[in-house]
This record gives C-alpha cells, structure tokens and sequence, in this order.
C-alpha cells in the first residue's frame, strides 16, 4: 500500500471516529458534559465586532445546536477555524477588519496600496506587517523584468516578486539553441545564466527580510533554483543562502498530468526535486520548496473533483518523497503550499474546505505531522477557461462570483483574473478592475470582514462537501488501484482522466447542457473585441540574449566542461547532486546543464 | 468511398498547451479525418519533415507561448524550401493571436487563423470543405517526397476500392537485398512504439550512416477518422535519417492496413537499410505479417498478460523470432519470464526471449535486442 491507501484509511477511520464520538457524546454522561462545557466556554469568548451601521455581530459564528451530539460533530467532524480537521480554515481569524472597539481602525494592506500587475491580493492574517500583494512579472530580457518590478515595487516597504519564465527556459533549452529564437522572451523572462539571475533581482536587497521571490517554473526548478543561489551568492556572498526568503513552483506531476513542461523522465524529475527539497529545506530555512498546484490540472480541463484529488494525491506523493529522504513531517510540511483553480461549478463552493479537512487527516494520521503541518495552505486563482471572449464584460460577473466562492472556502490569498484574459495579456483599465472586485468584496462589503464562518456550514453546503469528499476518495482509491500516483501518472490515468472531461465540457457547450452566457445562451451575435496593444520583445532585444549567452559560455567554456563532468558524475550516483548543480550553476548556461543531466537520465518521452 | 482527408496537428517548440489541440483532434476525427498528431513542443522542422513523409493535405498548429507570427512564417518557409508548399499551415492561439498578427501570418502564407470563440463544428466544417477536395498535386521534388505521395496513391486506391496498378510496384526486384525489415507486433499498452523509438536511438548511433523507414498502424473503421499519434511519444524518430508513415486500419481487422503490403513492398524497394513496420495492439491470434518480406518478426509482450492458459491462445508466441516481455520492471515480470520461456520451448524452434524495460534510458534488454537486429555480415556490402 502507497501512503495515498494509508490516507484513504485515515479519513474513513476518522469519519467514523466523529461518528463514534458523536454516539458516544449522546451516551456517556461524562464527555457530553465535557462537550457541553467546552461549547460554552468557546461561546462565552466570542468578542463583538460593530458593523458601520451600528449592528452588532459576533466575530464567530456558530451553528445553535445545544446537544452534545451535535456539538461533537461539529468539533472533531468540521473543527472551528483554525483548528483540526480545518474544515472551517487554516486560521482562527481571516479576513476580518480590525475590533473597533480594539484599537485604531488600522486597515490592512488590501485596497489601499494598489494591487499588483495582475490584482493578486493575499490576505492570510491580520497580524501581517508587509503588503500581501506579489508583483508579477515576466517579460523580455531580465533587464526588462527587472524594471518592472523596480516599477511596480517603487511604493511597495516590501518587496514580494513573482516570475514567469519564457517558453526556452521553461523547458531547459538556451536562447541560443536552434529553432526557439521567436520564442526568446515571449510570455516570461528569458533566463540562461547565472548573469541573467543576477540581471533580473539587480537593485534588490535578496536577502532582506522585506524581500521573497516566487518562481513559476516547474522542468528546470532545480537548475533555476540553484542558479538563484549562485546569484544570491554573487552579490551578497554565502551567507546571505540561509536568509533567502520565497517559493519555486517544482510541480513535476501536474505538468505530467496537465501542463507538460517536463523535460526528464519523470522518476529523474522526482529525484532532481526531491534532492533541490532536500538540500533548500536544510540550509534555507525560509524557503518553499514547492506549490503543488492543481490550477493547471483545472484549466487543463478536469473537473473540479479530479482537480482536488489529484493536487492532493500529488501533494502526498511529495510528502512521501520527502519523508524517504528521512525528513519528518514536521520538518517540511509547514513547507508545503498549494494553488487551485475556483471556477463556477457547484464543487466550487465547498472543494478548498473539503481538500482542507482531507489534507489535515492524511498529514496528522497517514504521516503522524503535528498541527503546523497539517495545514493546508492555499492560493486560489479564479478561472481563465471560465471566461470567453464574447461579450467578454460579462467576465466580471463571472470573476466576482469565483471570488466569492474562493472567499467562502477561507482561500489564504486569491488572485482574480482580468476579463478581457480570452484575447489579450491583461491591460491596465481590466487589471484594476480585476483587483477592485477583491477590495469590494473584502472592504467594501461586509460579508467577510465582520465574523468567521459567515457562510460557512449551510445544509447546501454540507450536502457539497460529503458528495465532493466521496468523490475525491473514490479517485484515490482508483489510483492507488493503479499503484499510486507515479503508477497511474505513468499510465497516463490522470491525462486521459482530465482529457476526457475536457471533451464532455466542450459537447455540452455545444448541447447547451452547459449554458455560457452570449456564447449558446443569450447570444446576440455581435462580436466586440477592442483591438489591443501588446507587450512583445523585439528581434534587437532577442538577438542581444543570444549574444550575451554566448559570450558567456566562451568566457567560461573551461570551468563549464569540468563542472559538468561532475554533475554527470555524481547524477549517475544515488547521491544528493544539489551541491554539484550549484557549482554548474556559477559557470553553465541552462541549457548547458540540462542537456548534460539528459544525456545520464534521459529526456521525456510525452504522453498523448 | 473517398480517401479520409489525412491532417497533421501539432504544438509549437516551448509551448506545452495541448488541451485545445486535443479536443480539436478528437472532433476532426469524429468527422472522419485522419489526424497524424505530433505532439506538444515541437520544431518547426520536425513539424515539416513529418507533413512530408505522411503527405498530409495540411498542417494545423495549435498556439499559446507567443512567437506565432515567426513559428507558422517558419513552417511555411521550411514547406516551401522542400517543395512542399501544397501543403498548407492553419491554426488558432485562443486570444493569443490578434487580428494584426492574423493579417501578417497569411500575408506570409498562412492559410487560416482561428480566432477565440469558434465553435469546434465551425472548424471541423471549414477543414473538411477546404482540404476535403482532392487536389491536384505535384509528384514530389524530392526523393522522400515522392516516396510520400507513392505511399498516399496506394492508400487511397484501396479506399476508393480500386487496388493500385500493381505493375508499378511489382516490376521491381520484390525486395533490395540488403534492406532488412522488421515485424512488431504485440498486445496495445505493452509498450511497442517507445520500444522502437529506443531502439532508433540505437541504430541510428550504431550505425551512422543507415537510414530507416517505420509503417506504424493505428485502427479506424471504415469511413471514420483516426488518430495516429505514434509519433507524439517518439523523441529519437525525429530525425532526417528516419522516414516514417502512420497508417490507419480503415476497417481491416489484424492490425494492418488493407494497404499495407503493397506501401511495405514500396518501402522496401526504397533503399532503406531497415524497414520496421508495427502493427496496432490486437489479439495476437495470427500471425499478421503474411507477405514474406518480413525477415524478422518481434512479438512485445506486457507481463500482465494474465493467466498462464492466456498463454496458449498467443499464436504469435509460435511464429514469433523473438519475443519480448517488456515492462519487466512490474511485479509480474519475473513470472511472465519463465512462463514465456516454458511456453516457447513447446514451439520447436529457436526463438530468443528478451526481458527490456524500454521507458528506461539505457536500457540493457534494448541493447540486447538492438544486436539481435543487425543485418547479415554479408548483406551489409553493397
């Protein structure tokens, strides 16, 4: 039995252990007095929060039941927010505005210091002292890129960077290779050396507390990680390794099971990660190895079920990974962070909260990890494929009531899509609009700022949650049927699962099973697309990579060959070959190293 | 009944977006067209060279990354420069492609753009009514290419239930001495393609200068379409040294191509030192190479071939030169190794039994099973 079979035993253990308690609670006099007095006791602490009208409210909501039963349900089956299983949330308080009664009307960072180049607003707890808001950017050149954020952070104390990598870099290949010249720059920043590293954080202090970096990059992560830290190094020296601070994406199963940016088979892949895991959750203490993200999987066309259960397979296949290379839950599992879609089905309104619970149960009983390990923190992204390109206003609406429902599961911070993403990268006037919907939805209303659990726990609700947590153990237990999750990735099971779906999603558009407004429902037939304005690197600027890449490699030809023999060399071992990548990466292009890693490990053969 | 209409769908080089291109293939070949599927993140040239060797009508490109104006300029110049540009280049990028790249993009050739929001019967519709007429076509400027549009007249004289003027063909030395062609055949999922595609990799390095056509087969029903999507999983195949054709069953049962002995025998006059041609995964109650230009038969089995008596009913395991368990990383394998091995000593030939595991880079049993298919010393001189 893989762990996935041990976590599908612990979550039908648990539910029967609730249903036990809950006899039990109704039964032994004894512990349903103890439930009863716990009940009142969390009651009696519940503070009063004033609306702006004058009403007051509770900064807790709680079901009114009164029977020990009940309340032992509603403890150990759901748990108040913050605590075990976290159905409610991973923290006791989220979202809300400050007590009046506490304090200055202090606000938090959202809504006031303006948003990020793509509105992403994170508002995980109060107590937070930077801006939740990350700056993403990836265009051109480093020097591009650099500007840009120097551009977007200029008002910023904090400084939190997120980047998106071009086509070439994503799959390990140098500007300079045949065949990809268009491509340089395109969609992301274009990175080949160490110097580009350096090019891209140039002016940034990488190792202040203020600063983190998040990098979207799944193949290469552990040469593009190891080239961060050569860059790190560079400027700052080595001790500057255990300060630095931020995320890199290292999802090696979702691109097998849905993005397909991979270019090592995949078991190489794993053992590449796994050493990168290793070795960065030793020696930098603030790093996140890896977003297990469940975002593409949903944009590749799966169902929200399939997209939960497979993040969450995923996530314990890493966890798995980790714990063989003789880690203990409690040592990288605060380090693991994950990413979903939430778009308009009706799983929606209850699938972050169910992945919660799911995730806690597995972690605590399939892995024995204390309570900062079992938490299952989220970013959620609203969906791209939910919005088309007819009469694409409408894709406020559509953005605005994913919000909400990102919000009702207690997302710890969420990123809105702009609506006119079906045709064009994201303009300003549809960015900040995006990014409005978030601050009126959290500042402006008062369904989230006042009381937790405001609209958690409806009948309609709870009624979504148990048929969506039977379904994502029903597809775990058909991949632990397959072997686990690398057997049924290597089966191609997830592919051709999400495919699929895929395929019905597209027929019931076209049988109006699945109406989309203005596309098969309510359509007019006027077609209204502004024309846009586009960000593109020019010929001059892609010519100027290549050229640099190459001075580069003739400048270290020398060096190169040499570090490379003993990447190969220590690659062919079972040994953590972390600290042979580092020195490759001080002297080798990206694609110096990843062909060198192919010609040991092989390269990916794609799946259909 | 008319020849399917045969296109080639593929994803630009660094671009990883197959979601669409997917659902686009499998609509296309719900109104019978045949789609030889390339894959996601490939080269214009390994793009072009495949549109040659499986003389598609046209290519359609599926792109998200950006680059698009440069990649389908690409693949049109690279048509162009073979002599192929009879061929035409359409394709979509959702909201990606504007109007203003559109209008560049077909300045420089490009036959069509699909924009965001076209519905799949728009477009399947819109394929079928302009690369559904059957054109008149040159004979092919190169060797390859002329070999190609042969291929395509044999396939399409048997759809149009006509067999091909078979003097053509047969006035010909039936085989060119030192050509040696290979059989695969073999249960579906036991692993054949990337088995040859490894093996490739190891003829091509071994012997540098050797050059090879692959037949591979996919099954479809008569009138229908096809998804021929060997060459999405090969990665070695993708070279100027190897030609290679999908071919779709069109109704035959067998795992073979009504067409399929005469296009072999044409492939086999070709020049080509080996010839592999792979059948569709079937029952393996026959043999399905009946013509005898087969010089070795290779049967690939998966170890979960289930009980032992399964055994009995592989007829191939009689007829087979070598047999294959590959996979032998699963549990089974060891079992299926010596049950294989009992069974074969039944047959009272000399047949050999190789244990691969072909997903594995630098697999030992494929380079054992590489050697076994080398050519005879003495066919080797010229």
């Amino acid at each position: 039995m893989s762990k996935l079979g041990r976590v599908i035993e612990a979550v039908e253990k648990y539910n029967q252990h609730v249903l036990d308690e809950v006899k039990r609670a109704r039964t032994e006099k004894r512990f349903g007095k103890q439930l009863l007095d716990r009940w009142d006791e969390i009651k009696r602490n519940i503070k009063v929060g004033r609306a702006p009208t004058g009403l007051e409210l509770p900064r807790l909501a709680l079901p009114e039941i009164d029977e020990p039963g009940e309340i032992a349900r509603y403890l150990l089956g759901d748990g108040l927010p913050g605590e075990f299983p976290f159905l409610n949330g991973a923290y006791k308080e989220m979202y809300l505005e400050p007590l009046q009664e506490t304090g200055s009307y202090a606000k938090n960072g959202h809504g006031k210091n303006g948003h990020g180049k793509n509105g992403e607003t994170a508002v995980a707890k109060l107590q937070e002292t930077e801006e939740p808001t990350r700056l993403f950017s990836g265009m051109g050149l480093p020097d591009d890129t650099n500007k840009r954020f120097h551009y977007l952070g200029a008002h910023q104390r904090s400084k939190r960077l997120s980047t998106a990598f071009d086509g070439p870099t994503l799959y390990g290949i140098d500007s300079d290779a045949d065949g990809v010249f268009g491509k340089i720059g395109e969609g992301g920043v274009a990175v080949d050396t160490v110097e580009d590293m350096e090019r891209l954080y140039a002016g940034f202090d990488m190792g202040a507390p203020s600063f983190s970096a998040s990098m979207t990059i799944s193949g290469p992560a552990p040469i593009i990680m190891a080239m961060y830290i050569a860059a790190a190094k560079r400027r700052f020296g080595d001790s500057v390794v255990p300060k630095l601070r931020g995320t890199i994406q290292a999802d090696i199963f979702k691109e097998v099971q849905a993005q397909n940016e991979t270019i090592f088979p995949v078991e190489a892949s794993l053992r590449f990660l796994g050493d990168m895991m290793e070795w960065t959750t030793r020696n930098m203490p603030r790093w996140y190895p890896v977003s297990i993200s469940g975002y593409h999987i949903g944009e590749a066309g799966s169902t929200p079920v399939q997209q939960a259960a497979y993040t969450l397979s995923n996530g314990f296949a890493y966890a798995e990974m980790m714990a063989n290379c003789g880690m203990s839950a409690d040592e990288f599992g605060p380090r693991l962070s994950f990413f979903l879609d939430c778009g308009l089905d009706v799983e929606y309104i209850a699938l972050t909260r169910v992945s919660r619970r799911i995730w806690a149960i597995g972690m605590r009983d399939a892995f024995g990890a204390g309570a900062r390990a079992q938490m299952f923190k989220v970013h959620t992204q609203t969906s791209g494929r939910s919005l088309i390109a007819a009469e694409f206003r409408n894709n406020l609406t559509r953005t605005a009531a994913e919000l909400m429902l990102a919000y009702m599961n207690g997302t710890n911070s969420c990123h809105s899509n702009s609506a006119d993403e079906p045709f064009t990268t994201p303009s300003e006037e549809w960015i900040r609009l995006s990014a409005h919907g978030q601050a009126i939805l959290l500042d402006e209303s008062g369904i989230f700022k006042h009381t937790m659990n405001m609209l958690s726990g409806s009948p309609g609700m709870k009624a979504v949650e148990r048929a969506v947590e039977a379904a994502i153990l029903e597809e775990f237990r058909e991949i632990e049927r397959l072997g686990g999750v690398l057997a049924a990735v290597e089966n191609r099971y997830q592919r051709s699962q999400i495919q699929n779906a895929a395929h019905r999603y597209e027929q019931q558009i076209y049988d109006g099973t699945r109406p989309i407004i203005a596309l098969n429902k309510y359509r007019d037939g006027a077609e209204e697309m502004p024309e846009v304005e586009l960000v593109r690197t020019s010929r001059a600027k892609q010519q100027l990579q290549v050229d640099r890449l190459k001075k580069f490699k003739k400048k270290n030809a020398a060096k190169a060959g040499k570090a490379l023999d003993k990447l190969a060399a220590v690659a062919e071992t079972n040994e953590n070959c972390f600290p042979a990548l580092l020195e490759a990466a001080e002297v080798c292009s990206l694609g110096q190293i990843s062909g060198r890693l192919q010609e040991v490990v092989g390269r990916f053969r794609p799946m259909v | 009944m008319a020849a399917p209409i045969r296109i080639l769908t593929a994803v630009p080089i660094c671009d990883g977006h197959d979601s669409a291109i997917n659902t686009i293939n499998l609509e296309f070949i719900r109104h019978g067209i045949e789609v030889v599927y390339l894959g996601y993140h490939r080269y214009a040239e390994d793009i072009v060279r495949a549109a040659i060797q499986e003389d598609v009508r046209a290519i359609g490109i599926s792109s998200y990354n950006g680059g698009h104006v440069e990649f389908f300029a690409e693949v049109v110049r690279q048509l162009k420069k073979r002599g192929a540009n009879d061929i035409k280049v359409f394709g979509g990028g959702g909201g990606t492609i504007t109007h203003d790249d559109q209008r560049v993009m077909q300045k420089r050739g490009v036959d069509k753009i699909f924009f965001a929001g076209t519905s799949l019967t728009d477009m399947t519709q819109w394929v079928r009514d302009r690369y559904g007429k059957v054109p008149k076509r040159s004979g092919g400027k190169t060797p390859e290419m002329r070999l190609a549009r042969k291929l395509t007249e044999i396939e399409d004289s048997y759809a149009n239930g006509k067999r091909p003027k078979k003097k053509k063909i047969e006035n010909r030395k039936s085989k060119i001495e030192n050509t040696k062609v290979i059989g695969f055949t073999g249960p579906g999922g036991a692993g054949k393609t990337t088995l040859i595609d490894e093996l490739i990799l190891r003829l091509l390095h071994r012997e540098p200068k050797a050059r090879i056509a692959i037949l591979s087969h996919d099954p479809s029903v008569v009138g229908e379409g096809a998804l021929l999507g060997d060459r999405a999983t090969m990665i070695n195949s993708q070279d100027d040294r190897v030609f290679m054709r999908s071919m779709a069953t069109r109704g035959q049962a067998g795992g073979l191509s009504p067409a399929t002995e005469d296009c072999l025998r044409l492939l086999a006059q070709s020049g080509f030192d080996y010839v592999i041609i792979e059948t569709v995964g079937t029952g393996q109650e026959a043999m399905p190479f009946q013509n005898k230009l087969v010089d070795q038969t290779v049967l690939v089995m998966n170890p979960d071939y289930g009980a032992r008596l399964q055994l009995q009913k592989i007829v191939m395991l009689d007829l087979a030169d070598i047999v294959v368990v590959n996979k032998s990383d699963l549990d089974r394998a060891k079992t299926a190794m010596s049950e294989i091995e009992r069974r074969l000593e039944g047959s009272g030939r000399e047949q050999k039994l190789i244990s691969t595991v072909a997903k594995r880079h630098r697999d030992r049993g494929v380079d054992e099973l590489c050697d076994l298919l080398g050519r005879e010393p003495e066919k080797k001189k010229k």
